[in-house]
């Protein structure tokens, strides 16, 4: 829940949350996170909740996505404006 | 404990339709952030907001499991469920037409009483032996019923709504029955 409130509330955008949760399973199955259960709350209709914890091997990728990420857009700027 | 309570019927379909992996903590995370919106909103506004997630995660999800290969075991589960559906709905057909009501108009009239019956019976014994079962079960019996309606296996002439009926009902029958009888694997809820 609190995965998808954060990316709601940095990009504007109204995710859905099996979207999150299907996204977090493939970069589990990668290695880049790992999950654990808490315990259930009577909040949560007796459920327990999911927690996910960012493992070195996604932190790595991350920062590796956040360099390309950069090199793409570093001349972005400059270049919108000689057009 | 909440003085709010989320839709029944999208829980259940959640519950039905749902892997294993993802059941407990997803319906748990959405039954909290529902308390909350009801709680800051309103009730109906939070109940529309969990339908809107209700419909946009499963085919997530449904897609999600059938790129892990989770689709595979859901799929030969089916084939067993259809094989015996369509083995029993077959003996049920025939002493129809030979014993109970020889007469085409009869036949016409009982025919969609059994296929419905045997659909939503198996969709419960699918939903019963693993979850995502029922949703090929229903993809299966909405193709056979396609595959009969184009080879006109149908020797009784009928309107088109009638065959129509078969096509849309039968899996329907299959997906909702589970889901309105709350049809679930033992430990569902636990995830």
């Amino acid at each position: 829940m609190i995965v998808r409130r954060e990316i709601e509330e940095r990009t504007g955008r109204n995710i859905s949350i099996g979207a999150i949760y299907a996204t977090l399973e493939r970069l589990e199955a990668k290695g880049y996170v790992s999950s654990s259960t808490g315990d259930p709350t009577p909040e949560r209709g007796g459920r327990a909740k999911r927690i996910f914890r960012v493992e070195a091997a996604g932190n790595r990728a991350l920062q590796v996505s956040e360099q390309t990420l950069h090199s793409m857009t570093a001349d972005s700027k400059g270049r919108l404006e000689t057009i | 404990m909440s003085r709010y309570s989320p839709p029944a019927f999208a829980c259940r379909l959640f519950q039905t339709v749902l892997p294993v992996p993802y059941r407990g903590a997803l319906l748990g995370d959405l039954i909290e952030e529902y308390n909350l919106r009801a709680e800051a909103t309103s009730e109906s506004a939070a109940t529309r907001w969990f339908w809107g997630q209700a419909c946009r995660s499963i085919p997530c999800i449904m897609g999600s499991s059938l790129r892990n290969g989770d689709w595979l075991i859901s799929v030969s589960t089916a084939v067993g469920v259809y094989a015996v559906m369509g083995t029993l709905k077959l003996a049920a057909d025939f002493m129809i037409a030979k014993l109970v009501a020889p007469e085409p108009t009869a036949y016409v009239v009982l025919a969609p009483i059994v296929f419905l019956a045997f659909t939503s019976i198996g969709g419960c014994a699918a939903a019963r032996i693993r979850f995502g079962t029922a949703v090929f079960l229903a993809l299966f019996v909405m193709i056979t019923v396609a595959v009969e309606i184009i080879a006109k296996a149908c020797t009784i002439t009928v309107p088109w709504w009638y065959e129509f009926g078969f096509l849309t009902l039968g899996p329907l029958s299959v997906l909702l029955t589970p889901v309105a009888f709350g049809v679930l694997k033992p430990n569902s809820n636990v995830s």
